[in-house]
């Protein structure tokens, strides 16, 4: 079905394009919203269970080998349970895609043209998204890496807003106490879990037995970025502000101003933004249309591209709402504990334990 | 005939045989010959009159084919004859070295000895002719081929085999210097139309025994010479034997030029960007088989392929690799910027100004939005206009007469900028970033530089209906594109995407010669060191 094989590289930076695109804008503010100035103990919480679900993923993955994640629980729980599994993971995807591209479409609405319909930047990105996701994931993975270097641009703009940085705003260390630190913690872990696609990439990596490192690096890093974004908002603007802004990240740019030459940096954050959303994007999308293909037992997966484009672009109206406001409800409400319980750990630890017993998979060694 | 068979049954009506059958019915009979066989399968028959009929039959309605009866050495019953263009030929060599050697000079050698029929064929290619190169041959395909090539064909009475000599002697043009690809450092000569010219050219390059040159006859009618070019141990077999298959499958009626070949071997035709490179430099053509390529050259132009090609090579010129590698790589990076200008500053352009204000500084903006005060329209249609005006002027320029083309330029610059500007018509910003798109659109490859003029128009409708976001959405797909594409089964991107550490020493800079160790490792497959490790020059240890 999937021809194309990506290396261990490829992997973990079409990881990290999974996960941070979005993340570095969102989660500054949600996390700091729960734990204030001890947001970065969130973050550190939340990447600990990352890594815990980053080694499950693998190793379920590991004990079928050439098969995703849409297929094994096929074999461990027997046909249907298995389909229904297949079935769910599938909406999950749908339902990460049309986040995104609600995201996106509401980002560009709001911010760069307010007069343009929603549903024009709808369109537009899923379609340049189902040209990638047709060409299949080798193709994805090669756009990922032509773009990522793009991203060495975020390091300089950290270290130039640093002279406006303060250390005191993130004082008193662990003030909050323990049970806002957890809350925080969880929406984080909603981004750093999406690991879980790795149950999809998988069987494409060019050398299987790297995975584990591919997806213990690929989160550190996820948590490395996450927490630079964290405390870049913190430093800047302190807990008080951070929490009230949108996307604090993009404000942190936008101080930065050096003798009125080196000015209005956002517009670059903006073009990176924008073309890893298109991959992260493709990557759930790819999810998605794979998934289906393999739930229906097809011989390829291109003919489901458009029809699966389509169900994104409705799912993203009809899902989140009006506005950014209730895009954010559904995720702090309803989307962590049902993607961050069931999908990125129920399942997973739910087969993991079943084919431990029944010892279906192939052991490991 | 077999070929035409095939393409006649692909296309009923166009092709010359067929026509040619209906004009001239009388001479169908001959032509196919008693047997019913097609002519180019026929054999040669022992008697010279029949032969030369058959010939006469085939090359009818060509007047430029001359035949020339005489005897050998004066003895009336070995008689001789030669078929050759008149227009192709050199005709001082088959006067001296053909005719009056074996009429006149034989004689004076051959004293006493007599000469008898059987025997002729045999004692003229031993010790009667002065001729380089001469080949023998029994079939009518081959005979009618090297006549239509300029070589001469000697038919001896009583034998069913003719000799073939070698005596092409036509005008070519002469070895210049190229005038699409110039250096100021490095070789000035250019390929020329003539394949051999072409193919000495590579050999006075590399002249190893590994330079393998493999010729093959392509085009139905045109029958043009055609030669695959490697140097065996450095290129990877499986290529080689992927472009013969490529060519192998090339069934058309003629092919005038390289670029009808490539159009027939790309990976992808129906991509905007070119997977197979020309170049009319021998010392670039010599530097690609150097790194793996594989060399096409054809019979009649001057422009040579080499594939696979990478999108890199966009960026390179024969040059880089002659000046010091500082420069040269300041240059690569020069080309870069310009690369992703001619792509996309006008897009950019319209984008800021017309949906995006917000991210120009402030300045800058107020001094375009003076300028623009008296423009009458928006700034995509202005930006379009003066980009299809530019189109305009640069074909003008390449077509007109040399010496109008200097007018072209004067009025293309002092009306359309000065003029418009001053009318008030066009912004003097949009004029700037139209033409500071077009120079560096000349910066890089031509044949890359017409890719990014096309998208750049549709980059530029982009950014007037979406904006900023209509140009991302733009670039990512091309992005996509690129990534998708491959040529001869190499990644198109490599070594960029997916990258090879040790080969982006020669993509966006120039590494110097002593640390370029190995050959691209996508290309010639298996790693390849091309030269000494310790080649980084250092002062003596005395000094005096």
């Amino acid at each position: 079905m999937e021809q194309g094989k990506i290396d261990s590289k490829q992997a973990i930076l079409l990881m990290m394009s999974t996960v941070l695109p979005t993340a570095i804008l969102t989660v500054p503010a949600v996390t700091v919203k729960f734990a204030q100035q001890d947001a970065w103990l969130s973050l550190l919480v939340a990447l600990s269970v990352a890594l815990i679900i980053a080694l499950l993923i693998v190793n379920l993955g590991l004990r079928f080998p050439g098969k995703t994640l849409f297929v094994y629980p096929e074999e461990i729980l027997g046909k249907i349970v298995g389909k229904i599994i297949c079935g769910l993971y599938i909406g999950y995807f749908l339902q990460l895609g049309s986040a995104v591209v609600r995201e996106f479409s509401l980002f560009l609405g709001a911010t760069i043209m307010p007069n343009t319909p929603i549903v024009v930047f709808t369109i537009l990105i899923i379609a340049v998204a189902a040209y990638a996701v047709r060409n299949g994931l080798e193709v994805l993975s090669r756009f990922n890496q032509l773009f990522i270097p793009l991203s060495g641009l975020l390091v300089i703009m950290f270290l130039l807003s640093s002279k406006e940085m303060n250390l005191t705003r993130v004082l008193p260390i662990f003030d909050t106490g323990l049970v806002p630190v957890l809350k925080g913690a969880a929406y984080p872990l909603n981004w750093l879990g999406l690991i879980v696609t790795m149950g999809v990439m998988l069987p494409y990596l060019n050398k299987p037995r790297r995975a584990y490192r591919v997806a213990v690096i690929a989160t550190l890093l996820n948590g490395l970025f996450l927490l630079a974004s964290i405390m870049g908002a913190l430093l800047l603007f302190g807990p008080h502000l951070t929490a009230n802004w949108l996307y604090p990240t993009y404000d942190a740019v936008r101080v930065i101003c050096l003798d009125h030459v080196v000015e209005r940096f956002e517009s670059i954050i903006l073009v990176m933004w924008l073309l890893g959303g298109f991959v992260k994007l493709g990557v759930f999308y790819y999810g998605a249309v794979l998934g289906s293909a393999q739930w229906f037992v097809l011989e390829d997966y291109r003919p489901l591209v458009i029809p699966v484009g389509v169900i994104l672009g409705a799912l993203s109206f009809l899902l989140y709402g009006e506005n950014v406001a209730d895009l954010d409800h559904f995720f702090t409400d309803a989307g962590i504990p049902s993607s961050v319980l069931i999908f990125e750990i129920g399942i997973p630890l739910a087969l993991l334990s079943v084919d431990l017993l029944r010892g279906k998979g192939r052991r490991k060694g | 005939m077999a070929n035409f068979t095939k393409l006649s049954k692909l296309k009923p009506k166009s092709l010359g045989q067929n026509q040619e059958q209906d004009k001239h019915p009388a001479e169908q009979p001959e032509k196919v010959g008693l047997s019913g066989v097609p002519w180019k399968d026929q054999i040669l028959g022992p008697d010279l009159e029949t032969n030369i009929r058959q010939i006469k039959a085939i090359l009818n309605n060509c007047s430029d084919v001359i035949y020339r009866e005489f005897v050998l050495a004066q003895n009336e019953r070995i008689r001789l004859a030669l078929v050759y263009m008149d227009s192709m030929v050199d005709k001082a060599q088959i006067s001296e070295q053909i005719m009056k050697t074996l009429s006149l000079e034989v004689p004076l050698v051959v004293i006493g000895e007599e000469i008898t029929q059987a025997q002729a064929l045999e004692f003229i290619k031993q010790r009667g002719l002065c001729i380089h190169q001469v080949k023998e041959s029994d079939r009518f395909r081959d005979l009618i081929h090297a006549i239509l090539s300029g070589d001469t064909v000697l038919l001896v009475d009583g034998h069913p085999t003719a000799i073939i000599n070698e005596t092409r002697g036509y005008e070519s043009r002469s070895i210049s210097e190229s005038e699409t690809e110039p250096t100021v450092r490095g070789p000035r000569e250019a390929f020329v139309e003539s394949l051999g010219v072409n193919i000495s050219l590579i050999r006075r390059k590399i002249k190893s025994p590994d330079l393998k040159i493999e010729t093959l006859r392509l085009g139905e009618v045109s029958g043009t010479g055609v030669a695959l070019v490697y140097i065996e141990g450095i290129v990877n077999e499986s290529l080689v034997s992927e472009v013969k298959s490529r060519m192998a499958r090339i069934k058309v009626d003629a092919i005038l030029e390289s670029g009808y070949i490539e159009e027939l071997i790309e990976d992808s035709p129906w991509s905007p960007f070119p997977t197979v490179n020309h170049t009319e430099k021998p010392d670039r053509v010599a530097a690609m088989m150097l790194e793996g390529r594989v060399a096409i050259l054809v019979d009649g132009t001057p422009f040579v392929l080499s594939v696979p090609t990478l999108f890199v090579e966009s960026l390179q010129a024969s040059e880089d690799y002659y000046e010091r590698f500082w420069f040269a790589s300041a240059i690569r990076i020069v080309r870069f910027l310009a690369m992703i200008t001619s792509l996309v500053l006008p897009g950019l352009y319209i984008s800021l100004v017309s949906f995006n204000h917000g991210l120009l500084p402030t300045t800058l903006l107020l001094s375009i939005a003076a300028q623009r005060e008296t423009v009458p329209y928006p700034v995509f249609i202005e930006v379009l206009a003066m980009e299809i005006t530019f189109e305009f002027l640069r074909e003008a320029g390449i077509r007109l007469p040399r010496a109008i083309g200097q007018a072209v330029s004067i009025v293309g610059a002092l009306v359309v900028g000065q003029a418009a500007v001053q009318a008030g018509m066009v912004g003097a910003a949009t004029v700037i970033v139209v033409a500071l798109t077009g120079i560096a659109s000349f910066v890089f490859a031509y044949s890359t530089s017409i890719s990014f003029r096309l998208l750049r128009f549709a980059l530029i409708l982009l950014s007037g209906v979406l904006g900023l976001v209509g140009l991302i959405s733009g670039v990512a797909v091309i992005g996509i594109h690129l990534c998708t594409l491959r040529s001869f089964g190499v990644p198109y991107l490599s070594p960029l995407v997916p990258p090879t550490t040790v080969d982006l020493k020669d993509t966006f800079i120039r590494g110097p010669w002593w640390a370029m160790l190995s050959r691209p490792r996508l290309v010639v497959k298996e790693e390849q060191q091309k030269q000494a490790t310790e080649l980084k020059p250092t002062p003596p240890e005395t000094r005096s």
